[in-house]
Parts: structure tokens; sequence; C-alpha cells
């Protein structure tokens, strides 16, 4: 009811503020450009139809994903030409992707788990001793016997059952755990899970890598109709029907209006015009392809094609404001603009894709499902709880190993309850006026050719910021909640962030070739910090993109027609870098310092532009990860175009992705303590989960994600 | 280098023994028929000459155009020679600066240039630098006037031995003077102008849907050394792209025509060397719009405005009537050793400076493309257009000769200062769209 009432006041504030504007811009004279083509007064309406269909072959776990997009889109385009000089322009689009009954297995209802041994979980016995067994979903610690107790012992090491099963049962004495430790605390036994829990999973990340010795979660992969546990709304996404992902538009942001705006231009004065365009939009900022270093007024939906689609495609349309005084040329430049935007629309972050779909960039939304499970239902973590000290001997505990010490690098699978660890909530800002996004922009000609903006904006991160609250039960003493540090249970948030930057462009007769850049200042973006005690620093950041268009004549490939070779650098710095040394390795920031990133584009045009050949190569430079998309489209009429294309990834040295994963952080002393801990706080053990997938990017996330694609567009 | 020394002394001296332009000249170069029109023997109005008597009128020819006669390329219909009287006012500028303009030492270099037709006397074969000069007559030329703008203007891309029609565009286009400007005000520049920037061109596509919204702005300065300024907004990105100026010979958005083409010749005075060949009488599609009889109505238009029909092999060739007339034989050879040509030869019209007949010769001199473009008188054309006095361009037709593909072109131009504000052709008029 809240919800609704919520929504009712920022659409009625919405439409007041329409309504303002306008009677505000009707003083003033109309005098729109006289386009000829907008001349005509009747409607215009193109219709379009797309079918987009996906094919990807094997992920991480071997298996073979098979369909993974079969999108049918429906666009229509309407312009109309209004009364007193105003254009109305809207494009409304619906969508059906037939993927989650076609591929039901991967995508739909029986995705996932089918029983609870189908999903693995870790206990790294011993990590020097490469001794590695297994649980089942729910076997983890906690479990305290019963049918859940089914570790599974590698080959070759003979004992690793036993020893685990022992310190299931509170038989030995180990390190500070007192015999008989599941018996007093909140870790859950595995009945606490019913039988249906086990199905419907996956491993985190799997997908993607194996458990290597790091933490992992399972997170379901249905669709919530199917399967509610970590259904959360992250912000459009991650509490979503079968219905609602095969018909995405159609939800109560009515987004199947792509855009819908009035746009008009008002004489000012002899040589000033005021451009006023109302409704909602994309607006675009910022000179360069595929990053978005100023372009980012409007969120991105990259559910529905990571981040290979065209951004026209998946910039999410806002209710905006935007008005901008053109000044035309003065003594000194050629031509002087002042824009403002006001995004008055209630706030969305960027689609990063629902856990069980098939483009979830980074892998994000199945973390954040599976922590929201977490939370919510409890579950198994593998290789999570540490037996600090080794002075108990093998023998002692009455097992016969290859090793004679208990070992001391030992992480047992653990099963937590409810409310323990994991992300708790969601908060997405309101509509307020306070909320709301503004931006300006001076865009400028100098006399020499030179084209410049520079840009200020105010808005809200649209990357979510995980914020540990260290309010949880401690799972060691049930009776107790709260008091810890370095907690792994999070709220999300999405703060303010103020945004500076600029941007030009330039041409070199001499190199044939136009040249672009952009870049931002930022202050107030969040990042993952394992160091500090809620798991997050504030950071300035910085980021440019430098690119070069050149269009060549490559003989073989045309004599007539030049071959359009367009290079771009992409540079991140963050500021205030932490990365520090702890006696089990690095922790602090996942995120690189200095990132760089480069992208290539050989484009052709062929049999009077009607075939196109293109290649886009990218390299991550820090993750070590490349992707190479090679496309042909093919125009057989005005009306009727195909597309064949295909893009492979893959990366090197990904250990490097591994980051400390805080099991380490010693939230609960003196129970979560090693050996080496004087305090709360990382030691640096690390693992690909949870926070590598921010040092392998969106390239490497998803090197496992290679596709074949084809397209058929047709206009009626 | 005593030899190149003599060379440029010997041009410098040949360039002061031109004699001044006179009253006379302007005269004779705005009206070369008021002693008659050119007249061919047997060549009257109302004949078609095809294949079965070309070789009759052969001299009436340019050598692309009868080769595609001879072919069976296109039949041409001829009319009566007619006058295309040029805008008063910019006879008169030529008037009021006769004998302040000259060659500047380079080509490419023009000094004291304000408006009117640079360099109004007879081209003489002697002149070393005649072509420069007829060069820069045509790119001060009249055409569109001190602004223009055709809507719609169809371009269709056809499979000249298939005829079948391969894409259709649908574009509106704007040119604006923005200096050396003669009859609308502000005269003689719109200021503030510091890039100098002499002439806007900007374009934006209607349809196909798949380049909906696309938009070219070309800025052209004043000082012909100077590259172009580029900016193409591309519907699908929402973002103005600057392009690299220097490779205009690329097929624009897949036609036939080069960037270069536009017009007959899109480019610097100084990117070409140019070399004036004589004079000659040929066939042009210079006509009266109204009284063609094979207008098509197959877009519809609200005023009933009909365009021009292509016929011939592929469908090729305008549909109109030809008359003999006056041309100038000017041969542009690239500086750019890269070019894609190696010469195009321009039959500028004597009365118009512009080129109803471009024949354009590929890198090893071969014939490559024939352009045509026509020209309707503004007195028989849209009622606004009359008595503008601007030639307007009312087809064209460009015909790749070794692809066996061509291009054509169906204009409606306006002659309107109203549809061409400056702020037209602001690079933030193209972010301002869709």
């Amino acid at each position: 009811m809240q919800k609704h009432e919520n929504q009712r006041e920022w659409r009625q504030k919405a439409l007041a503020a329409i309504i303002l504007t306008a009677l505000a811009a009707g003083a003033a004279r109309a005098d729109d450009l006289p386009a000829l083509g907008d001349g005509d007064d009747s409607w215009r309406v193109d219709v379009i139809y797309e079918n987009a269909t996906h094919y990807r072959g094997k992920d991480d776990t071997g298996h073979e994903v098979g369909l993974s997009k079969f999108r049918n889109t429906l666009q229509v385009e309407l312009d109309k030409k209004l009364a007193s000089d105003w254009d109305f322009h809207a494009i409304l689009r619906g969508t059906f992707d037939g993927v989650y009954r076609l591929n039901d297995d991967e995508f739909g209802r029986k995705a996932g788990s089918r029983r609870a041994s189908d999903l693995q979980f870790e206990n790294t016995v011993s990590k020097s001793g490469g001794i590695v067994t297994t649980v089942p979903w729910g076997g983890g610690l906690g479990a305290n016997g019963g049918p859940w107790n089914q570790a599974t012992a590698p080959f070759g090491y003979p004992g690793g059952n036993e020893l685990v099963q022992a310190i299931y049962n509170g038989g030995a004495t180990v390190g500070v755990m007192p015999p008989g430790l599941v018996a007093n605390t909140a870790f859950v036994n595995g009945s606490a899970f019913s039988v249906q829990s086990g199905v419907g999973l996956r491993m985190l990340g799997d997908r993607w890598h194996g458990p290597d010795g790091g933490v992992a979660i399972a997170v379901p992969v249905r669709p919530c109709d199917s399967d509610k546990r970590g259904c959360r709304d992250f912000g459009g996404y991650g509490d979503k029907d079968r219905s609602e992902l095969e018909a995405p538009e159609f939800n109560d942001r009515l987004d199947f209006i792509r855009e819908a705006y009035v746009k008009k231009t008002f004489n000012i004065g002899d040589d000033t015009s005021f451009f006023l365009k109302l409704g909602r939009q994309q607006v675009v900022w910022g000179r360069t392809d595929l990053f978005r270093v100023l372009d980012v007024i409007n969120p991105v939906d990259y559910s529905r094609n990571n981040i290979y689609d065209e951004l026209q495609d998946i910039r999410i349309p806002m209710w905006i404001a935007q008005g901008e005084f053109r000044f035309g040329s003065s003594e000194l430049m050629q031509d002087r603009n002042l824009s403002f935007i006001w995004n008055f629309d209630k706030f969305r972050p960027n689609n990063l894709g629902q856990c069980g779909t098939a483009n979830v960039m980074l892998d994000a939304g199945c973390f954040f499902r599976g922590m929201a499970s977490l939370w919510d239902n409890g579950g198994t973590v593998a290789n999570f709880a540490h037996l600090s000290d080794g002075s108990a001997t093998l023998a002692e505990i009455g097992m016969g190993m290859p090793i004679g010490t208990l070992p001391r690098d030992m992480w047992l699978a653990t099963n937590f309850g409810p409310g323990q660890i994991g992300i708790r909530k969601v908060h997405l800002p309101s509509w307020s006026l306070s909320n709301t996004q503004f931006g300006v922009k001076f865009e400028g000609v100098t006399q020499g050719g030179l084209n410049f903006s520079v840009n200020a904006l105010t808005y809200r991160s649209q990357l979510p910021s995980l914020h540990a609250f260290n309010n949880a039960q401690n799972p060691f003493v049930a009776s107790q909640k709260g008091g810890s540090s370095h907690l792994i249970a999070f709220d999300m948030h999405f703060p303010r962030v103020n945004l500076i930057g600029g941007s030009m462009d330039f041409q070199s007769e001499t190199l044939g070739a136009a040249f672009r850049l952009e870049g931002a200042f930022t202050k107030g973006e969040e990042f993952v910090n394992t160091a500090r005690p809620k798991l997050y620093s504030e950071n300035k950041v910085f980021r440019s993109v430098i690119g070069i268009d050149r269009p060549t004549f490559i003989p073989f490939i045309s004599e007539s027609r030049t071959t359009l070779i367009s290079a771009q650098l992409f540079y991140q710095h963050i500021f205030d870098h932490e990365e520090h040394r702890g006696p089990l390795g690095k922790y602090g920031m996942p995120d690189w310092k200095d990132n760089f990133i480069g992208t290539l584009l050989i484009k052709a045009m062929l049999m009077n532009d009607r075939l196109s050949p293109q290649l886009v190569m990218a390299r991550d430079f820090k993750a070590h990860a490349w992707a190479v998309a090679p496309q042909v489209e093919w125009s057989l009429s005005d009306n009727l175009k195909l597309t064949l294309g295909a893009n492979i990834k893959d990366r090197s040295n990904d250990d490097r992705w591994a980051w400390n994963d805080c099991r380490d952080c010693n939230p609960y002393p003196p129970y979560t303590a090693y050996d080496e801990h004087t305090g709360p706080g990382p030691l640096g053990l690390s693992g690909l989960e949870p926070v590598g997938r921010f040092r392998a990017g969106p390239i490497g996330a998803a090197w496992r994600e290679d596709e074949a694609y084809f397209y058929l567009r047709y206009k009626f | 280098m005593k030899l190149k020394y003599t060379a440029f002394t010997l041009a410098l001296l040949a360039v002061g023994a031109t004699h001044a332009a006179t009253e006379a000249d302007v005269d004779n170069s705005f009206h070369p028929y008021k002693k008659g029109f050119p007249t061919v023997s047997g060549l009257n109005a109302g004949i078609t000459i095809n294949k079965g008597n070309v070789d009759q009128f052969k001299d009436a020819f340019d050598s692309g155009l009868y080769d595609m006669v001879k072919d069976g390329w296109v039949d041409i219909k001829v009319a009566a020679s007619t006058d295309f009287p040029q805008p008063k006012a910019y006879i008169e500028a030529t008037r009021q600066n006769l004998g302040k303009i000259k060659l500047g030492p380079n080509n490419g270099d023009l000094e004291g240039y304000v408006a009117g037709r640079p360099f109004p006397e007879e081209p003489d074969l002697n002149d070393p630098r005649a072509g420069e000069k007829l060069a820069w007559n045509f790119k001060y030329g009249a055409n569109y006037g001190d602004s223009g703008a055709i809507y719609p203007f169809y371009w269709r891309y056809r499979n000249a031995a298939s005829g079948q029609i391969e894409r259709t565009i649908k574009f509106e286009f704007h040119f604006l003077n923005l200096m050396h400007r003669v009859e609308q005000p502000p005269i003689p520049e719109i200021t503030p102008n510091p890039s100098k920037i002499y002439r806007g061109t900007y374009a934006k596509v209607y349809e196909p849907v798949e380049l909906k919204n696309t938009q070219l702005l070309i800025h052209r300065f004043d000082d012909d050394q100077k590259l172009d300024d580029g900016y193409l907004y591309l519907g699908f990105q929402r973002r103005v792209r600057r392009l690299a100026m220097g490779q205009t010979t690329d097929a624009f958005l897949g036609s036939d025509m080069m960037i270069e083409d536009f017009e007959g010749y899109n480019g610097r005075v100084s990117e070409m060397k140019w070399a004036y060949k004589g004079v000659k009488n040929i066939l042009v599609p210079f006509f009266n719009h109204n009284e063609q009889q094979n207008l098509t109505d197959e877009y519809k238009e609200a005023d009933g405005y009909k365009f021009v029909d292509f016929h011939g092999r592929g469908n090729c060739m305008p549909n109109v009537t030809y008359q003999l007339r006056k041309a100038y034989i000017l041969e542009a050879t690239p500086v750019n050793p890269n070019h894609p040509m190696s010469k195009k030869v321009m039959y500028l019209d004597a009365q118009t400076m512009y080129p109803g007949r471009v024949v354009i010769y590929d890198r090893k001199g071969a014939l490559w493309k024939n352009f045509t473009i026509g020209k309707a008188h503004p007195d028989h054309h849209l009622p606004a257009n009359k008595g503008s006095d601007v030639s307007l361009d009312d087809s064209f037709s460009q015909v790749d000769m070794q692809s066996m593909h061509c291009t054509t072109g169906q204009f409606k131009v306006h002659i309107d200062a109203k549809l061409n504000p400056p702020r037209l052709f602001q690079v933030q008029n193209m972010r301002g769209g869709d």
C-alpha cells in the first residue's frame, strides 16, 4: 500500500513539474527550426519486428548452455507535429523472450539443482596438503549428524571425511572451539533446511570459475514465481517472475514506453534560442563508444545483452527535463551552448540482470540473490570456518592421515542460519526532490574547430554499494546480536555522486583521423574495501577515454569505400586506493587502482553498404581478459536486415582475480580469530568469490559465455 | 632549381598577361546567349537521339554521355535551348568587384574576393591558371543562391544490370552561405563568424528506418587551405561523431556518390590541379520542370508536386529533355596520389558555372563514373521559387560504369531563406534531435 502511495506521489510531482516547466516555457516566443521533413502534422509511425536468437557454448562446469536468447521485439516509433511548433516523439517497445520456456533447464522453472547432493561445498582439510572433501547443500559445520553429513573424500585422501566428521560432531577439542560447539551456537542443523531447499540452486560463480579453495554459496536460479528465495528488488531486477522476465517492459515503471517526449525551440533573442525537451528520454553526454565516462545520466539495462548491445537500446529512459540555451557564435567561438538537465524520475540503478537469466553483468545479480537468500534462509558456505589452533595431533583425535598434525590451513563448509550473514535490505532512494538528479553542461566550438564540453552532474550511483551493518546474529553465541566488525552482513545503498568532467574532439589532416577525448572526476563513489570495518570506502575516481577514428582504404576489402578503424583506450584511477599486505595475502580494495581497457573496431561497408562485416576486439589489461566479436550485417532490402555474429571471450592468469574474501575478518573474536589475529580485520585470505568479479571485470566474469547469434529485423 | 624558378616566373607572367575583366566580360559571362543559342545541324527540338543516330550528333556530346547513348544506355530527347538567368544581385556583385580579385601564389589562394563571380572573363587556353579560375567561379557560384533547401530528396541505389532498386533513402538537405552573400540579409556575411565558415551543408535522413535521423553537417571555410569540418549524427548512437574530413572520397552512405561528388565537386580548390581544356556546346539536362512529360507521382506530395522520373538501362538516367548549351571543359586531377580517381572532367555550364555533366576516371585512367545533374528553371517549378533566378537542381544520376550500379536523386528544391537559419548549421542542432 505504501509502495503505491509513493508511486502516486512521485508521478504527481513529475506531472506537476512538466506542466510548470511547459507553462514557463510558453512565455517565450516559439521559433522552431523549419525542419522540412518534420513539417507534416500527420502521425508518422514505424513498426519494427526483431528476433534475436543467441546460442551459448559450455560454461565452466562443462555443461552446454544452449539457447540463451530467443527474444522477439515489436517496436513502434511515433512522431507527430503538435500545435504551436511542439514536436512529439515516442518509442514503444515490447519484447517476449522465449528462452525461459524453450530452455527451462537452464533459465526457467527447471533450472538449477534437482537435489541437495547436486551441490557440493568444499571443505579444505589441508590446503598445503591438497586435501579437499565436499559436503552437499546443508552438510556444513553445524549440521550435527544425520543425512547431511555425507562428506565425500576426494580420490587419494582417505581419512579426510572422518576428520571433518569428527569436527562436525564436536568429537575433538580443536583450537578455541569447544567440544560440542554446534550445540550452543546459532549455526543451523541441516534439518533446518527443508528437503526442497536443495532444489533449484547453483553454486555462485560456477558458470565462470571453480571453487578453487575459496568461499562459495548456493544461489537460487529459478524465476521468483517458482522460487522466492533471495528475491529482492535490487532496483528493477532481482524479484521478477517468469512472465516479467519474458516480457520485461511491461512492469510498474511502464518500461514499454521507451521514450515519450515533446520538444520545441524558442527564440529568446536575436541570436539566442532555448531548446526544451520534456518527457521520458535518453540524454547522451560524451563522445566515446561503449565506455560510460560522461554518459551516466540514464542507467543502463545490462540484462538485455551484457555490455554488447548499442547503448541506445539498453539505456533506461528516464523522465527528464532538458533545457538548452543556444547562444550561437561569438567573436571568439563558433558555437556556444549551455544546457541543464533535471532527472526528476524516481531513482533507478543499472539493471545488472537477475540471477538465473542469461545476462548477469559481473555475475553480480547472483551474488546479490545468493546473499539475500543466505540472510533470509541461511545456507551452507564452503571453505569458511577456520580451525585456528593446530596443536592437536591427528592421532589424538583418532585419525590416520598422510599428515601428522591437525592442519593449520583448514577451512570447513559451514551452515549459517538466517539473519547471520548476507544481504539484509536494499535501500532504494525514494522519490523526493533531494533525490532527483541535476546536471549542467557547456558545449562549444572554438574558432579553430575544437569541439569541447564542460560537464557537471550530481546523481545517484547507478551501481550498488554494500555496507556492512555489523549488527547481525552472532552465530557462535545464540543469545548475542550485534557488536561485530567487518561482518559480511550488508545493506545495499546507492550513494550520491558528484561528477565534473569534460570532453573534446578534433581532427588531424595529417593523420586523416578524428580524435575524441573524454574525462571525468567523481566524488562519492563507493567501493568494496575489506580493510574498513564496514567493508567499503568512498573514493574519488578519475576516468578517461581517448578514441581515434580513421577511415582507411584497405584495398583487399574495398578500393572505393574506406574501412573504419576505430580504437579507444579507457583509463580509470581510484584515488586513495587501499591495498594492504596481511600475513595471508593482500586485502583492501579489489578494484584495480589503475586500469586500462582497449577496444578496436574494424568495420567495412560493402555492396553499397548493404553488407557490413566488422570485428570488435576488447582487452581488459589488468584482468588479462579479452573479447573478440566478429559480425556480419546484411540488408536484403530497406526493410529486412539479417545479422550473424559471435562473441568469444577468454582470459589468462585468472588467479590474479582472487582477492581477500573476508572469511578471515574475525568479526566475532575469539571464535573467529586465526592465530595471526590481534583483533577484528582481515589477514588477506583470498578466493575468487565474492569480490573476484570486480577484478575480472565484465569481460573476465563472462569469459565462459561464448555465444553465436542471429538477428532478423523487419520494418513493416 | 633554376628550371623551377623559370617556370614559376613564366606562370606569374602568364597570369599578368591575361586581360583584366571588363563590364563586357560580365555581360558575356551571364548572358552568353544574347546573340543566339548554339546550334548543330539537324539537332532540333523534339528529336530523340539514340544509338542509331548518335554519331550524327557526336559533337554535341561529352565523351561519357556519347558512349552511354552509343551503347544503348539511354535515348536523349532534345528540347529548345533556354536562358537560365542568374540572380541579379550576384551579377551586380560581380560588376562591383571587377578587377579586385586575383589568384594568390598557390593553388587555393584567392585574394580580394568579396562576392559575385570571381573571374567573369572568358577563359583563355593560354592562361595556365584558367582552370583554377573556373574552379573558383564554381566554388563561389550562385548555386542555391545564398541558401536553399531540398525536401524531400530521394536517393535510389539501383542495380544497373537488373534495374532492381536496392535502397531508397529519403533526405532533407540545406545549404547556407555564411559569407559572400548577395541577396538574403544579412549581406555580405552572417556574423559573428569567427571561424570564417563560407558554407554550411546540412543533411538529415528520414528513411529507411535503419538510417533514420542520421544527420551530416559540413562546414567549408573561406580559407581554401583549411580542411572542412564534418560531423555525423548517428541515430542509433544518439551522438555527434566528428568526421575525419580528409577522407571525402568515401561512398556516402553506400551510394555511388562520394561526399566529394556532391554538386559535381564538393571539395576545396586546393585539393585538385585544374586545367582548362576548351569550350564546347553539349547537350545537358537543363529544362522546365513543369513542362516535362514524364514526371512521376510515385511519391505523393500534398501540393501535387511530381518528381523527375528515371529511364534507360537500369532506370539510371533522368527522363527529361536535354538542351544544347555552352560548356567549359574543366579537368581536375587530385593532388593526393592516393585518391581513388585519376581525374574528373567537369563540363561547366558557361551561364550558371554549374556542371551538368561530369565524367570520372579511375586510378588507372579508365572510365569509372558518369555524373549527370538536371537543372530546372525556377520560373517553371514550385510557385515559391519563381523569380529567384536560381537554377534548381532537379535530378542527379551517378552511374558506376564498371560495377554496373547507379545512384539516382530526385529533388524538390525550395529557395527560401527562412528554411535555412544559421542555427540549423550549428553542431548543437543535431544533438537536439531524437
